[in-house]
């Protein structure tokens, strides 16, 4: 048992990667960009493939939450409908409306769309299966999924339409506003591992289930409450997705947006809940930690996945907030809690009260 | 306290939905299966054929035509020498058509009814001005019970003008079953084969004498070109008819 | 340096996923604030009143279907009723029993629908489904009995077009036992939910005497506290005989208007019920009083109004002996209700006005006729 999941692990995949291109006699610099560089679009590739199965998971989900069946036609239970999908929307034509800022209406989606990429360079699938394990490994997480605010600013500015823009200023206010608890609830484990490394942080929560952060009384769940309901308004689902909510803003900040440009925006959507799942089973949930049967990565992949559907039973249960709710449950509820949680986390920690 | 209150009001939520996503689904995956539709249920309206004889059951007298609230229905007919109403045309306009059912319930001749059948999308507008051929076709399945027997049994008893009634009834089938035949054959083709807009062509020239002496103009040739491109279709292509009929207006 | 702002208009509609139909509001916009409403009406003005003056009165009825599509049967029942005024005509008693079943019904239905698309128009997805779901069972009963899910053309001059089938009761007692259950899930969703609670608490009040002032009527006017029914109040048909309760809210806000409906749906489904044993006591088989094809009241006029499930409807018909109607006019409840917007939207935010209006429950062609 043991060995046929140590024979599933991928990361000898990535050292053998680097032994190949050594052989061809490339030299440092050039070496590391050609590694980098594969490995990130081996990255893309599996990210765009999850962001796929993602809406069609959705989906079904949703179909089944409301008793109907979703997509049936393509393939098994319809499972390469969003592959058809997508073919659909290259095929579209795509809709440039005629007093639109030019630069800005066509960078938005590409900044949206490479800023929700990015965050996956410093996540760690699996034992070693790492692109870059940077020492402000999480720091970086948190820079990188804020760029999404500016593409949404830029898309509701740049499609000079009313309820674009006020989708892309409700969006502003509330990525920045919910960026605060989400940073505080992770420096809560920060704490206690005294790293910022990604790595680090799993590393931390091996052995026994009790040592993930989520079961570590009495900051533990709080922490990771607070992150996951942060986190849901950082990737603007229900009940936070006011701004692109439909019933009040038509579609928001993508109201203009058609063809490929909008099936960016949708994938990124995705991404960004992906993200959120996988940063908090990283910092919560122990990350590839697990049991010994299953190989490190798929541990991750089934945990975030859990979350993912945690995450989507919240989307197709929930009404959506008003937005100055939004930022009234920010900045007097989940900022002060977090804060609260921080200073008795820090107590315990100088109290050794903790395992 | 509050917040514990509302967090478990949230978890409850939560497990309604969640009890929902084991249970099965409650809809039907439309072209392959189908909802069994009601006896009552009013679709598209169909002329209705003499069982034995396959001749239509109208006969002309335009109370349907009269009932209609939007005017769907043109019923055209002309007199032969004993002055007795015979049917040269009944067009229905399905793009008008509201499906009241007060056509067929002021129908005294079982001659027309809003049969179970809903799926008539079609490409174009004009295609959905059905005439009494095409009407015909879509009708020939359509169970229905008949009234008209009972009523013409009635007046046969006393026999006292049966000079004036045979004249009628050989006029009438005459008159009718050279189109019947034309349609009989129409049938068997897009059934048989995919419908092929090339092939019909001879036939409605066939078909002329009997109807162009009626109807000089363009309604003839209006009404027939539908019935051959949408005969096939109502019968084989599963089109998403199904909303647009029976859910109309729900936003 | 203060910041210079100024306000925005912002149209909302006539195409707009939160309208209803098209409606189209013209709101001034200070940020996300309201400052004023201002709807536009007309866009589905198909002059049916106007139709109706060329029709005869048979063919008046499926034109009265599509005044208020949610709920026919009521516009059927009130031209019917009207009609039967000017002519004086006597409707047989299983026919009262089957139109009381028949609009009884039917506002279960269209409460559900309100169900559904407030819930969605608050952002929960879910329940829309949830609410269609039972409603399913309720357009399935019309179907069965008069062949329509949506215009149904189900209740004439004298009667009703055509008797139940005999396997009606049982489904009709089934679905209505499943309604009572359901509600429970309903209420679960949303009822107790701190979110849908901070939505809709204390937003959009409409106090009693506004409400009466602007002609306000049924559930918007019974959440605001006024205890009108025109079930009690004027009785029509048989509602005298059965024993139901006129549910009242206190506030007049979001939240009573959203649950009123929920308490009146429970209120029909005891009076569906009591119909179904009533109707197993009468005799007659007869459905429909004797009505020549050829309809001509008498030179008159006649106003009918019934309890509707979006408030009082009427009809007012004048006659002039033929066989047309000289003229009709019909009063609906979403037309006053509509008018009452501009006054419970004072500086909320866009989203309260999207809840604001979905609770209303206006329909579109209602209001435009």
């Amino acid at each position: 048992m043991n060995g046929f999941s140590e024979f599933l692990e991928l990361h000898p995949l990535f050292s053998w990667l680097y032994e190949l291109l050594k052989s061809t006699g490339l030299q440092d610099p050039w070496l590391r960009v050609t590694h980098y560089s594969i490995l990130g679009s081996m990255m893309f590739g599996v990210l765009s493939l999850i962001a796929l199965f993602l809406v069609w998971w959705e989906r079904k989900i949703a179909a089944h939450i409301q008793q109907r069946f979703g997509p049936m036609r393509h393939g098994w239970h319809g499972w390469y409908q969003t592959i058809m999908d997508a073919i659909k929307l290259l095929q579209k034509e795509d809709v440039k409306i005629a007093l639109r800022d030019k630069p800005v209406f066509f960078w938005a989606p590409i900044v949206c769309f490479v800023a929700a990429f990015c965050v996956y360079v410093v996540m760690p699938f699996g034992e070693g299966l790492i692109v870059a394990d940077l020492n402000i490994g999480i720091l970086y997480v948190l820079a990188i999924t804020t760029w999404t605010v500016i593409s949404l600013l830029m898309a509701g500015w740049g499609s000079n339409n009313k309820y674009a823009l006020l989708g892309g200023m409700r969006s502003a206010a509330q990525i920045v506003s919910y960026e605060v608890p989400m940073a505080v609830s992770i420096l809560t484990p920060i704490l206690f591992v005294g790293s910022l490394s990604m790595n680090d942080i799993v590393l931390s929560q091996t052995g026994p289930i009790y040592n993930w952060f989520v079961f570590r009384l009495p900051f533990g769940p709080i922490a990771f409450l607070t992150f996951i309901i942060a986190g849901t308004a950082e990737a603007n689902r229900t009940p936070f997705d006011i701004p692109e909510a439909e019933q009040e803003l038509v579609s928001g900040y993508n109201v203009e947006y058609s063809g490929m440009k909008f099936a960016m925006f949708f994938l990124a959507e995705f991404v960004n809940m992906f993200t959120i799942a996988a940063v908090a089973v990283t910092v919560f949930f122990g990350g590839w930690n697990g049991f010994q049967f299953l190989p490190s990565w798929l541990w991750f992949l089934g945990k975030t996945l859990l979350i993912v559907l945690l995450l989507m039973l919240f989307r197709w249960t929930y009404p959506r907030l008003r937005v100055d709710q939004l930022m009234m449950f920010a900045w007097k509820f989940l900022v002060p809690v977090t804060f609260v949680n921080l200073i008795i986390a820090g107590l315990f920690k100088h109290l050794g009260w903790y395992w | 306290m509050g917040v514990i209150k509302d967090l478990k009001n949230l978890i409850a939520g939560l497990g309604i939905t969640g009890k929902h996503l084991g249970t099965h689904a409650i809809t039907v995956q439309y072209p392959e299966q189908r909802d069994k539709i009601p006896e009552r249920s009013r679709g598209i309206v169909v002329l209705l054929s003499d069982k034995e004889t396959g001749e239509l059951n109208c006969t002309a007298c335009q109370l349907c035509m009269r009932a209609c609230p939007t005017g769907a229905i043109v019923v055209e007919f002309e007199r032969d020498e004993n002055k007795r109403k015979v049917l040269t045309n009944f067009t229905l306009d399905n793009t008008i058509c509201c499906f009241c059912g007060l056509c067929e319930e002021s129908c005294n001749f079982s001659a027309l009814k809003l049969a179970q059948k809903y799926e008539f999308s079609t490409i174009g507008k004009e295609e959905l001005v059905w005439d009494m051929h095409k009407l015909q076709e879509v009708g020939r399945d359509v169970p229905y019970e008949d009234k008209r027997k009972k009523k013409k049994a009635a007046p046969k008893k006393p026999t006292p003008k049966p000079t004036e009634k045979k004249p009628e009834e050989e006029k009438k089938p005459q008159q009718t079953k050279e189109e019947v035949e034309a349609q009989a054959e129409k049938k068997a083709k897009p059934v048989d084969k995919p419908v092929d807009k090339m092939e019909p062509k001879p036939e409605p020239e066939k078909e002329k004498p009997a109807t162009e002496d009626n109807q000089p103009g363009e309604k003839p040739k209006a009404g027939e070109e539908p019935t051959e491109q949408t005969g096939g279709k109502t019968e084989q292509a599963g089109d998403d008819s199904k909303d647009d009929t029976k859910k109309e207006g729900s936003d | 340096m203060a910041l210079r702002t100024e306000e925005f208009v912002v149209n909302m509609g006539p195409h707009h996923p939160s309208t209803h139909g098209v409606c189209r509001l013209v709101l001034t916009l200070d940020g996300e604030r309201v400052k004023k409403v201002e709807p536009v009406i007309g866009y589905l003005h198909r002059s049916i009143e106007k139709i109706c003056e060329n029709r005869t009165y048979p063919q008046c009825i499926p034109m009265f279907d599509r005044i208020e599509y949610v709920t026919s049967m009521s516009c059927n029942q009130v031209f019917a009723m009207a009609a039967e005024r000017l002519a004086e005509i006597e409707v047989p008693e299983r026919a009262e029993y089957l139109r009381v079943i028949m609009l009884e019904l039917n506002r279960i239905a269209s409460h559900l629908l309100f169900y559904g698309v407030t819930a969605m128009d608050i952002g929960a997805y879910t329940p829309f489904l949830y609410g269609l779901r039972e409603r399913e069972l309720i357009i399935d009963l019309f179907e069965m009995t008069c062949g329509q899910r949506l215009t149904y053309n189900y209740i004439r001059i004298g009667g009703v077009s055509h008797d139940i089938p005999p396997e009606f009761v049982p489904k009709c007692r089934e679905a209505m036992r499943i309604i009572g259950q359901k509600m429970a899930d309903y209420e679960g969703l949303l009822n107790e939910n701190p979110i849908w609670l901070a939505r809709t608490k204390d937003i959009g009040i409409l106090r009693a005497e506004d409400a009466i002032a602007w002609g306000v009527s049924g559930p918007v006017l019974r959440a605001s506290g006024v205890k009108h029914d025109l079930r009690k109040d004027d009785p029509y048909s048989i509602y005298d005989r059965f024993d139901f309760e006129i549910p009242v809210q206190k506030n007049g806000d979001t939240f009573d208007r959203y649950i009123q409906r929920l308490d009146e749906i429970r209120e029909s489904i005891k009076i569906v019920n009591q119909a179904l044993n009533g109707l197993e006591g009468v005799e007659d088989d007869k459905i429909k009083a004797k009505v020549s094809p050829n309809f001509k009241p008498p030179a008159g006029e006649a106003y009918a109004r019934i309890e509707n499930s979006r408030g009082e409807l009427g009809t007012y018909l004048i006659s002039d002996g033929t066989k047309k109607p000289l003229r009709v006019k019909t009063r609906g409840g979403s037309y006053n209700q509509l008018q009452a917007l501009p006054l419970m939207c004072h500086d909320v935010l866009v989203a309260d006005l999207v809840a604001i209006f979905a609770t209303l429950d206006v329909i579109m062609p209602e209001v435009d006729r």
